[in-house]
């Protein structure tokens, strides 16, 4: 009886926090200017009610921050296909040799 | 079995950089003369650099060569201060950064460039919820929309080739300049002035052009590595 109130509370509190807040998608712009640029007082209180209610935008913000420290550890050996084709190597042979006369 | 040997190879450049950070006076003079072997040591090295940042082949040959020529001119300015790979990086980052204000100057940047990436269909996009997560709004539709728990941590992936595979292929539909501005501040970490300057872009153009790679790619990597559908890695 009690949880079932809750519930419905925290579901009325949702649903108004919600329709009050910016949607998902102007908040998912905001997240990604936070990595940017410090966000106004405005707009981090905004974003922290609105964590609260929506896991969505929260793993979002994570995910944006995983990336950019995944990007930042790439290893240069992660191509491993990539390598300069013979043509290549000889047209930069000649021009090297050219330039050195 | 293919990992195994980029590994090894990979670990042979580090035994050659290492030898040069251990004897720069004996190695440098030598090569300093012979460009060429500049290209047989570091060629593909100064290719997968380029590749990464240029994601286009010619594109990134032309700048290995442009590299080498510009270093033929002036080998003074390698004094043995650092490794000579680090001295040619050095020389290629330029290159690369000539390469995209010349880019920049050719066609001027367009608010719209990029708008196609942008995974709208994540979010509803009519009725009440309009503009929320789809998962969110309509929960029996969470289990084929992310936004996605992401189990794995960097540690697990950083170092696999499959994932920098996957990571290439998604930034392969993002336009060029997009995805130039990606990976100045996420791979390089550039600042946000140093890239509208090279760009030609104002800060609030690249704030835009972040947020559309990056939601693109964040979806995509979620589709094709995250989701536990994929395969739970």
């Amino acid at each position: 009886m009690a949880t079932g109130l809750f519930d419905k509370l925290k579901m009325e509190a949702t649903f108004w926090l919600g329709r009050r807040l910016p949607a998902c998608d102007e908040l998912a712009r905001v997240m990604s200017e936070s990595l940017e640029r410090r966000l106004s007082a405005r707009e981090r209180m905004r974003l922290r009610l609105h964590f609260l209610i929506c896991d969505y935008c929260r793993r979002y913000l994570g995910q944006l921050r995983t990336m950019r420290d995944t990007a930042r550890e790439r290893p240069e050996e992660s191509l491993p296909d990539a390598a300069l084709s013979a043509d290549a190597r000889e047209r930069i042979r000649r021009a090297l040799a050219e330039r050195e006369e | 079995m293919i990992r195994a040997q980029s590994r090894a190879a990979w670990s042979n450049d580090f035994a050659d950089s290492n030898e040069f950070m251990t004897s720069p006076q004996t190695t440098s003079d030598s090569r300093l003369s012979d460009p060429s072997a500049w290209l047989d040591a570091h060629g593909d090295y100064l290719y997968r650099y380029a590749l990464v940042r240029l994601r286009d082949r010619s594109l990134a040959e032309d700048a290995v060569q442009e590299t080498l020529v510009a270093a033929l001119r002036s080998p003074g300015s390698f004094g043995g201060r650092a490794t000579e790979r680090t001295w040619l990086v050095g020389i290629l980052k330029h290159k690369i950064v000539d390469h995209f204000r010349k880019t920049a100057r050719e066609a001027p940047f367009d608010s719209d460039e990029g708008k196609e990436i942008e995974p709208n269909h994540l979010f509803m996009q009519t009725g009440e919820w309009v503009g929320h997560w789809v998962a969110a709004a309509e929960p029996e539709k969470a289990s084929s929309f992310g936004p996605f728990e992401w189990r794995a941590t960097p540690e697990d992936f950083v170092a696999r080739t499959e994932f920098w595979t996957v990571f290439d292929g998604c930034l392969k539909p993002v336009p060029p300049r997009l995805a130039s501005a990606f990976t100045l501040r996420e791979i390089d970490g550039l600042s946000s002035e140093e890239i509208c300057d090279i760009l030609g872009v104002s800060v609030q153009n690249l704030w835009v052009m972040l947020h559309r790679a990056r939601a693109h790619l964040r979806n995509c990597l979620e589709q094709n590595w995250f989701k536990p559908a994929a395969g739970g890695r």
